[in-house]
């Protein structure tokens, strides 16, 4: 599939839902409150940060070796930013990237931003409303808490993105930012496990390249422990990934940790399960000779991740806009740690 | 929609998103409803808005330049990043203040930021608020913006201007310009022409007359403009020969007797002169006469022919309804012009002393080239409580001393881009250095700052009409043919007139 055609698959639900999020203040207060018992969470969770430990167990490299054969690549990458707060909530935007390098050349679509209102009364809808929509789910489930309301919906623009690449392309390489883990073990059929399955059948291989994931063995970093005249090459250290978080989390990809280049920089590399490990290390060899690799990461996930992320102008040019053309005013709320700690309140960070 | 952003000593920044036509130079209305006053300050300079993320932005752009790709923006949200990107900066100086409908000088209170409101104002309505109410007026020109900028005669009267600018920029234009005005409101004018640009002014650009030739008197020292000894007067002839020829002091005092003497005896003539000159018996005092004598003689400015010398009094009554003595120094030695100038301007006071004249408006273009330094100041100080009312022409701001800077009532600016002739001019005018610097440095051809009296004090960039006379003003040019250069006409370069071509050059001839 060519990436021009990704362009003509237009998101309707998340332009429609965040513009009935903004015009509908008072009537989604109203009308479109339900509480649901039970907490959702799992596909759209935030990436889960973990911190693996390997023990003093020594683990072979597996060397990786550019095949040359070049094969289509797709990353895509989604960011979320606040835009600041409203009396009955506040406003966030999301945005994500595809960009695929197929011929030696790179193209992109970007959808976005969508902006959303988001407040108490509405996440319920806004939640499930994405959530149905995007991937054809009738149970209605409970909503995150407020303050974690976009990324969730940030990851539901990605899973979205990542359902088109996986059912539209054939034959591709598909690079996600990420980990290919969901935290509730107990759903039925997450979405997740349904956008591998969708990948599977169209033969592609999903990629997953995380940069939170922490990996020490002997005390150090992963990272030092592989010698720099070994790579490009993987780990596998999904044993001990899963023996340390089996229970509390669902891995659908086999854990490696892949450093591609020479250099201080490594990653947790989740390669789809269902796929042997020859056929997975076949892959990193055809991203090698598919994309430009620097600092052991992908070119095409590092375009689609600078190509998602909202620029400072950006957010007042997406204020302007809400107050222009729905009247809703920011309003700075008293920042309860700058009264009460002043500078040494710290600095409130947010995932981008 | 503008903000004010930042308020410091008499600056005032400006914000304005999405961006206003506003340019340097214009003036910004900061109306505060509350205190029911307004703040009038004019923009010096204009950037952008040093708005967080732009640079990233920019970065961002040029690296996704290279690739190909396609932005699904729904929400077109790139609109309003454009107009985020665009908003500017507009420093401003504030120049007056409005309080209770009146012009006021009291500038020491501060608008309120948050619900002060701000809005370009128009040329019309700026000049409707500051303009000149006066009945008689000589228009310079239009805006920027096209609105007619005249200023009032009382502006010009009695007042020191200064015409300054880089060469090619205008500045003889204008002060033909403010001649002609004066003229024609029955003003009397002087004016020393160094390159002869002014003998023509009484000729259309088509070489018919114009409306005001018979008001224009071209004297050419030494051919057609000739005096006699009796007339110059021992005072004059003493001045000459001292400040200009730098005779010693027992020298002086010789030729006072010699000239004493001969006027005593009714003999006061240049053959008489120079025998009373070879009778000194001091050959020292005598050689230094003789060569003084021979200096004066060699200007062929002085005369013992009655019939061909002229009076001042006669040429001045001549232009009693208003006109102008246009003193054509081109192509005269440099120490005859200092002789010609010094000669005139003794015998203007002369006739100011006495009544004969009422006042007159001199224009002195390059006038470093013919007035030592010091003759200047006392042109401004002296001569002004006489009614002799200056206005100097040049390209070099540093040949006027900072102390006529700051006793002139009007600067008429045009551009300049070196950097030691902007220091000169903006350390010794009326207005703030940012203004000079900024303003005068991008100040098209023919496109002049005035500063002073005649705009009120409300610095103001005007572009200089067009004069439909022969201003002959413009550089000569060897590439290019005649025909193309309108206003320089080889023609009427002496020489070289073809035969058979009519229009001789208007040059007054008893």
């Amino acid at each position: 599939m060519e990436i021009a055609e990704f362009s003509q698959i237009v998101p309707e639900n998340f332009v429609e839902i965040g513009d009935t999020s903004l015009r509908d203040v008072v009537d989604l207060s109203l009308a479109r409150r339900t509480l649901l018992p039970r907490l959702d969470g799992d596909d759209f969770e935030d990436e889960v940060e973990l911190e693996a430990n390997l023990g003093n167990r020594y683990l072979k490299p597996i060397p990786v070796v550019n095949v040359g054969d070049a094969v289509p690549v797709f990353g895509v990458d989604t960011s979320n930013i606040e835009l600041g707060e409203t009396k009955e909530g506040f406003l966030c935007a999301i945005r994500g990237s595809i960009v695929g390098r197929e011929n030696q050349a790179y193209q992109y679509v970007r959808h976005g931003p969508f902006i959303f209102h988001i407040t108490e009364a509405n996440k319920q809808y806004l939640y499930n409303a994405l959530r149905q929509k995007c991937f054809d789910v009738d149970e209605g489930v409970g909503a995150p808490i407020l303050e974690r309301m976009p990324e969730h919906l940030r990851n539901i623009l990605e899973r979205w993105l990542q359902k088109q690449l996986s059912e539209s392309c054939s034959g591709a390489l598909l690079l996600w930012d990420g980990s290919l883990t969901t935290q509730t073990v107990n759903s039925p059929i997450p979405v997740l496990y349904r956008l591998l399955q969708a990948a599977r059948t169209e033969d592609n291989i999903v990629l997953a390249f995380s940069k939170k994931t922490s990996i020490s063995a002997f005390g150090r970093r992963v990272n030092d422990l592989i010698d720099d005249r070994e790579v490009p090459c993987l780990l596998d250290i999904d044993d001990v990934v899963r023996g340390q978080y089996g229970r509390y989390l669902r891995f659908f990809g086999k854990i490696y940790v892949v450093k591609l280049m020479a250099g201080s920089l490594s990653f947790r590399l989740d390669i789809d399960r269902r796929l042997s490990q020859a056929e997975g290390v076949h892959a990193v060899e055809s991203l090698l000779g598919s994309d430009l690799v620097v600092d052991s990461y992908p070119e095409t996930l590092r375009l689609a991740h600078v190509l998602s992320r909202f620029s400072a102008s950006e957010v007042i040019a997406m204020q302007r806009y809400v107050a222009e053309k729905y009247g809703l005013r920011i309003i700075r709320r008293p920042n309860v740690r700058q009264i009460l700690f002043g500078p040494y309140g710290g600095v409130a960070s947010r995932r981008s | 929609m503008m903000q004010i952003y930042k308020l410091d000593g008499n600056t005032i920044d400006v914000v304005s998103c999405p961006p206003r036509d506003v340019r340097k130079g214009d003036y910004v209305l900061v109306k505060d409803d509350a205190l029911n006053r307004s703040l009038i300050v004019q923009v010096t300079n204009i950037g952008y808005a040093n708005v967080p993320g732009v640079l990233e932005d920019i970065l961002r752009d040029s690296s996704a330049h290279k690739i190909a790709g396609r932005d699904l923006d729904f929400l077109d949200v790139k609109a309003f990043v454009d107009v985020i990107k665009d908003a500017k900066i507009f420093r401003c100086k504030v120049r007056r203040a409005i309080v209770e409908g009146q012009i006021s000088h009291d500038v020491s209170w501060t608008p309120s930021r948050s619900t002060s409101q701000l809005c370009p104002l128009t040329d019309h309505e700026f000049l409707e608020l500051v303009g000149s109410r006066e009945g008689r007026t000589i228009t310079l020109g239009t805006t920027t913006g096209g609105a007619a900028v005249a200023v009032g005669l009382s502006t010009i009267d009695g007042k020191l201007n200064i015409i300054t600018g880089k060469k090619g920029t205008g500045k003889s234009h204008l002060a033909k310009l403010l001649m002609l005005g004066l003229i024609e409101q029955g003003g009397t004018c002087v004016v020393f022409d160094v390159n002869g640009e002014y003998v023509n002014l009484g000729y259309s650009e088509d070489r018919q007359k114009a409306a005001l030739h018979d008001k224009l008197l071209v004297l050419s020292p030494g051919k057609g403009f000739k005096v006699t000894l009796a007339y110059t007067g021992l005072g004059v002839f003493m001045r000459i020969i001292s400040s200009v020829l730098d005779l010693p002091e027992n020298s002086a005092w010789e030729i006072r007797r010699i000239w004493s003497s001969l006027a005593k005896r009714g003999g006061l003539t240049l053959t008489n002169l120079r025998k009373s000159i070879e009778g000194v018996a001091n050959s020292y005092v005598r050689d230094a006469l003789i060569r003084r004598y021979e200096s004066l003689i060699s200007t062929r400015l002085f005369t013992d022919n009655r019939q061909e010398a002229s009076t001042l009094e006669d040429l001045m009554a001549r232009l009693r309804e208003g006109g102008a003595l246009v003193v054509n120094l081109q192509g005269l030695p440099s120490r005859f012009r200092h002789i010609i100038v010094e000669f005139m301007l003794s015998k203007l006071c002369s006739l100011l002393d006495r009544w004969v004249l009422r006042a007159l408006f001199l224009f002195a273009e390059e006038a470093h080239l013919y007035l030592r330094k010091t003759y200047w100041e006392d042109i401004v100080t002296r001569m002004r409580h006489l009614g002799i009312f200056s206005t100097f022409v040049t390209n070099q701001p540093d040949s006027i001393s900072d102390s006529i800077y700051r006793q002139a009532d009007n600067v008429f600016l045009f551009n300049f881009t070196n950097e030691n002739d902007l220091a000169v001019v903006s350390r010794a005018t009326m207005v703030d250095v940012e203004t000079i610097n900024v303003i005068a440095r991008e100040l098209p051809p023919h496109h002049c700052l005035v500063l002073g009296k005649v705009v009120n004090d409300f610095p103001l960039i005007v572009k200089i009409k067009r004069l439909h006379v022969n201003t002959m003003g413009k550089t000569r040019l060897f590439f290019t043919k005649p025909s193309e250069q309108k206003g320089l006409d080889l023609h009427e370069q002496p020489g070289i007139r073809p035969r058979g071509e009519p229009l001789p050059p208007p040059v007054y001839s008893r």
